[in-house]
């Protein structure tokens, strides 16, 4: 008699065991999805006002002033432009975690509304929820980007396409070379987050070219 | 083998459990993509440089579509376009005499191929009786921090023309109606020389890196000019890769590891295995009935 019952006892806290374990697993197995987006056009702001300057000629090329805000109506985005150099690393500079609602432009890129590919580039979160290019890849062909520069005038921009890259396959020469026209390029991070390195692995660019 | 129904339920959870484990636990793989980078578009502009040619209408035409996607009206000599963006593609361009109908014969006409991402110019070049479009393929790529400079020699009065950066010569002999092959030259503010047998023209001209630059050295009232065209611009310093721009805070977060409890289901599997084999050792079916 003094052996069975430590037996029933085992068996029984067996199972309660692999039920508890079974418990866990299950109630662990579901992923937490990404937040949810707002619908597109929701909370979209009205287009700035201002003189819109015309796109530059190819010849005697007008200096323009530099860029000190930006808007895009459409996915709710009005920010002020920092400037931004190159990390000691060489890779771009990004504006601080504190200040993860602004954008900025690179100051080695022309000025947006001159001749070439102007980079502007925000983060798409914190880590606790959305940062300012958060609804970035919302973008599509013809949406409406505007900037604002230090002498009050107003450049146009038309989106041309969206692309997402993985950042070890990341086109520079596409996304930073020479053009010859006016154009914009929006950066932010896209895809799959690397919990272990603690970085998206994509960019989203967003191409855009100056409104004729 | 008095415990056949709890020794096989006891197998059977045990079997389920392993099993659940292993097809929960298997991770669902990330798909990532990369896609290629265009807008399916290239660029074009269209240049006048024939000195003793009156001014034209010039006209761009989608291969294969007689009305015309651009036309310059009255372009006069030492006149060029802003680069103009179009689907690529075959186009020709056409020349008319200024104020022509645009259904009258051309006075001249080519094709040209627009490549994805590259860069065109078509000009009119040499002098009035040889006169001829030139397509040029311009160059939108530049060695880091530096500029590339060509020169177009459209200068009928001077023959042939020297074109020199800072006192350093870059072209030493252009001849007229020839383009030069693109010199990288340091960034920076330079005075541009053309240097003709019976005069020179200078011009200052800024070069940023990661611009492309086309002098067109033309005759000018007054002897030589230099026309400076800035045709691109980019990152002088190109940024090394993308840019760090999130924490995570959105992202979606995949399930944690399935181990630890694979382990305790384990771990209990096998304590009530201990269990039960026990009781069966004992014999003690009826007690375990009366239990249960």
């Amino acid at each position: 008699m003094a052996f069975r019952r430590p037996a029933a006892i085992i068996f029984a806290a067996g199972l309660v065991v692999v039920a508890a374990g079974t418990a866990g697993l299950l109630l662990t197995r579901h992923s937490t999805p990404a937040m949810r987006p707002v619908a597109a056009g929701v909370g979209a702001l009205p287009a700035p006002t201002g003189p819109i300057v015309a796109p530059p000629q190819s010849a005697a090329p007008r200096p323009v002033a530099a860029p000190v805000s930006l808007t895009i109506p459409l996915i709710g985005v009005s920010t002020k432009l920092i400037t931004l150099g190159l990390a000691s690393d060489g890779s771009l500079q990004v504006p601080p975690i504190t200040d993860t609602a602004v954008a900025g432009w690179y100051t080695g890129s022309p000025r947006p509304g001159a001749i070439g590919s102007a980079i502007i580039v925000g983060h798409i979160d914190t880590v606790h929820g959305p940062a300012v290019f958060y609804r970035l890849n919302e973008l599509r062909k013809g949406d409406q980007v505007y900037v604002r520069r230090a002498d009050g005038t107003l450049v146009k921009f038309l989106v041309t396409t969206v692309q997402t890259y993985l950042k070890d396959q990341f086109p520079t020469q596409t996304v930073y070379g020479p053009t010859p026209d006016a154009e914009l390029r929006l950066i932010t991070c896209g895809g799959t987050f690397d919990p272990a390195t603690g970085h998206y692995v994509s960019n989203i660019v967003v191409y855009a070219t100056e409104a004729s | 083998m008095r415990f056949p129904r709890i020794t096989r339920t006891i197998r059977r959870i045990t079997m389920l459990l392993a099993a659940t484990a292993l097809v929960l636990g298997v991770p669902a793989a990330a798909a990532a993509h990369a896609s290629s980078a265009t807008t399916g578009t290239g660029w074009i502009r269209l240049a006048h440089l024939s000195p003793n040619t009156p001014a034209v209408d010039v006209y761009l035409y989608s291969f294969g579509n007689s009305n015309a996607q651009i036309v310059l009206h009255h372009v006069a000599y030492g006149t060029v376009s802003p680069y103009e963006a179009v689907t690529a593609g075959d186009y020709s361009v056409a020349m008319r005499a200024a104020g022509a109908s645009a259904s009258s014969q051309p006075v001249l006409s080519t094709s040209v191929t627009i490549e994805v991402d590259h860069a065109y110019t078509v000009a009119g070049m040499g002098p009035e009786k040889g006169l001829r479009l030139q397509v040029m393929d311009d160059d939108l790529t530049t060695p880091t921090g530096k500029a590339l400079v060509r020169v177009i020699q459209a200068s009928l009065k001077q023959q042939t023309v020297k074109v020199t950066c800072d006192g350093k010569t870059i072209v030493p002999k252009a001849s007229f109606a020839s383009v030069s092959s693109y010199q990288a030259i340091s960034a920076g503010t330079w005075t541009m020389a053309a240097v003709g047998s019976g005069g020179t023209a200078t011009q200052s001209v800024t070069l940023a890196a990661g611009t492309v630059h086309t002098l067109v050295v033309l005759d000018g009232s007054n002897g030589l000019e230099i026309l400076s065209l800035e045709d691109a611009a980019g990152a002088g310093k190109p940024p090394l890769g993308g840019a760090a721009t999130g924490f995570g805070g959105t992202a979606p977060h995949g399930p944690g590891s399935p181990l630890p409890w694979a382990a305790l289901i384990g771990a209990g599997s096998l304590l009530a295995l201990t269990g039960g084999l026990r009781l069966r050792r004992h014999g003690l079916r009826s007690q375990l009935r009366a239990r249960v």
